[in-house]
């Protein structure tokens, strides 16, 4: 990024003004800039993954006194627990199901939305609302909205299908799930749909017009033309919302507890729960280690595949 | 001018429009859904609360939740606390975000590697880091206050606030700069008096989505806090399980806590691609 030009016009400034300390500071300009940020940023992310590093490996629990090297027992213990595997099992499969569901939501709503008509500005703010609530605030309104004998959806349901519905949908396994997922799309089909949408609206109009030219039908145009050109713009998407999605814990929190029993406990949660309801910290830590090795992985495969994509 | 007759839809045509519109309005209807028994409910009397078929609008609407939320639960200490920790937060990330996006624009300070490092921080589980920092501000006497809170989330909201404006820097063109330079200026001076000014549109939207995100944080400020630096969002465990009817009060306090941030984002809907994408995409 930097010219030669500016180099040479930076020392030969610096020739003209007076005082050591400006001098010097414009020398190291760059730098210093970056200093404030990096020093939190290391701060706040490196030493806690160093010291958290160390934790892995000695006993670090406000039950038992002391930090004895242990090796590697706090990672066993981990592997060892069932309800690990289950949480890690369970965030997979939210994960992938409620991308799944917010892409293909967000991308019919992203076509229904990319020609102009009169009110589209209206209907574009409402459609966004849901990206500017707290998650807590999500989990804890659908919690109202679909508890009994509080909420209203049994009832809506009811009219809908013309017969009683009586369904328990935070406490029974598997409307518990669904309730989870319909939070979670409800908060995050938005997102997906406004980038696909700025996706959309960057095709460029005439490969449509030529298309239409000859006569090729919606869906082919939808496959051919479409697809391909947006496949970047989906691939980053997805990313981004698949990287925050497996760490899904403020809806958990309000709308489940983890419940019924530990059936909707997700890795947070289940972290959470080892680290801060029972103290057992380095346990806690241990997993957040394997969960970040797991993570880092799948990073590491989806970001590849990013760079390659923008390359292209 | 001619005036052409509108040509008739085809059949197809018709149909895609439907489809549209139904698409549409679904959505609509789930948006509008739950937020809407929320408000509402935050204005019923009790006696309402339960009744089949549902009340969808009070006859007697009242405000004694509200009352009861802010001063019975403490959601008025919880407000200032969010403000207070969301501006603060918000300041000091804007300012040091800016200094870093600028450096990193303009110079390529550290080549990709420092750039994808700040991004990488984006996607750090926090459940990752909060245990040692939590460990961290109990020895440090960060533990329950605000300048602890605040640092925290200068800290998440960074990534943010670079990539942000590291976007909007790389796109202005350097040449006013140059000629400040060339004035005398110093290159903070240049930065400060040329640059910032030039990119305030970016700054400005940036730092709105970075009090969007704070003002809607929760993870941190659970683990962080207690009885003392308390923010809004965690009050909302006191109506876990429900015992004793507090539908109303719930309600009161959500939308006092949503009503701040959506007002926010419809400010920067023009910037939300940026913002969703840490400036990897322009809408």
């Amino acid at each position: 990024m930097d010219q030669p030009a500016t180099v040479s016009d930076r020392s030969s400034i610096s020739r003209y003004r007076a005082g050591a300390v400006s001098a010097w500071a414009d020398r190291h300009f760059k730098w210093l800039m970056v200093a404030p940020a990096a020093l939190l940023m290391l701060a706040l992310s490196v030493y806690p993954l160093l010291f958290s590093l160390w934790v892995n490996f000695v006993n670090y629990d406000f039950q038992i006194p002391g930090h004895d090297f242990v090796g590697l027992q706090n990672f066993a213990q981990v592997i060892a627990d069932p309800l690990a595997w289950s949480s890690l099992g369970l965030t997979i499969v939210l994960s992938v199901v409620v991308v799944a569901f917010e892409f293909v939501l967000g991308l019919g709503l992203a076509l229904a939305m990319v020609k102009m008509f009169r009110g589209r500005g209206i209907v574009m703010s409402i459609l966004i609302i849901p990206l500017f609530i707290s998650p807590v605030i999500v989990g804890q309104s659908w919690a109202l909205f679909l508890q009994r004998p509080f909420g209203p959806a049994d009832f809506l349901l009811s009219v809908l299908l013309g017969r009683p519905i009586a369904i328990s949908w935070i406490g029974e396994t598997p409307w518990v799930y669904i309730a989870i997922v319909v939070a979670d799309v409800w908060q995050w089909t938005p997102f997906m749909f406004v980038i696909l949408l700025a996706g959309l609206a960057a095709i460029p109009p005439h490969l449509y017009e030529a298309a239409e030219l000859d006569g090729v039908s919606a869906v082919r145009t939808f496959l051919y033309i479409t697809l391909p050109q947006l496949a970047p713009i989906i691939l980053l998407a997805i990313t981004f919302r698949l990287l925050d999605a497996v760490r899904l814990f403020d809806v958990i929190f309000m709308l489940t507890g983890g419940g019924p029993g530990t059936a909707t406990y997700t890795v947070s949660f289940y972290l959470y729960q080892i680290g801060f309801q029972q103290f057992h910290l380095s346990m806690a830590t241990a997993g957040s280690w394997l969960f970040l090795i797991l993570l880092s992985m799948v990073i590491t495969v989806l970001v590849r595949r990013l760079l390659r994509a923008e390359a292209a | 001018m001619t005036v052409r007759p509108r040509p008739r839809k085809s059949p197809r045509r018709l149909r895609a429009g439907f489809a549209r519109w139904l698409v549409i309005g679904f959505f609509v209807v789930f948006v509008f859904a739950p937020l809407y028994w929320v408000i509402i409910t935050s204005i019923k009397p009790s006696s309402d609360y339960l009744t089949v078929p549902p009340v969808w609008f009070p006859a007697r609407p009242t405000l004694v939740h509200y009352t009861a939320a802010l001063f019975s639960y403490r959601g008025l200490q919880g407000l200032i606390n969010s403000l207070i920790i969301a501006s603060a937060s918000t300041i000091l990330s804007t300012v040091m975000g800016a200094m870093m996006a600028y450096s990193l624009a303009r110079f390529n300070t550290g080549g990709q590697h420092l750039a994808f490092w700040v991004l990488s921080q984006r996607f750090l589980p926090p459940v990752a880091i909060v245990l040692p920092i939590f460990l961290l501000f109990r020895s440090w006497g960060l533990y329950d206050t605000h300048v602890g809170l605040i640092i925290a989330y200068t800290f998440m909201t960074l990534p943010l606030s670079v990539w942000m404006m590291y976007a909007y820097f790389r796109q202005m063109p350097k040449s006013l700069e140059e000629a400040a330079l060339v004035d005398g200026l110093s290159r903070w001076q240049a930065f400060r008096m040329v640059a910032a000014p030039l990119a305030a549109p970016g700054v400005a939207a940036a730092a709105v989505f970075v009090f969007i995100a704070v003002w809607t944080e929760f993870f941190f400020a659970l683990i962080l806090t207690s009885r003392y630096a308390f923010t809004l969002p965690t009050i909302f465990r006191a109506f876990l399980g429900f015992q004793g009817m507090q539908y109303g009060e719930a309600c009161a306090l959500a939308t006092v806590s949503l009503a701040p941030s959506i007002v926010l984002g419809m400010l920067v809907q023009r910037h939300l691609v940026r913002g969703l994408t840490l400036g990897a995409l322009r809408g």
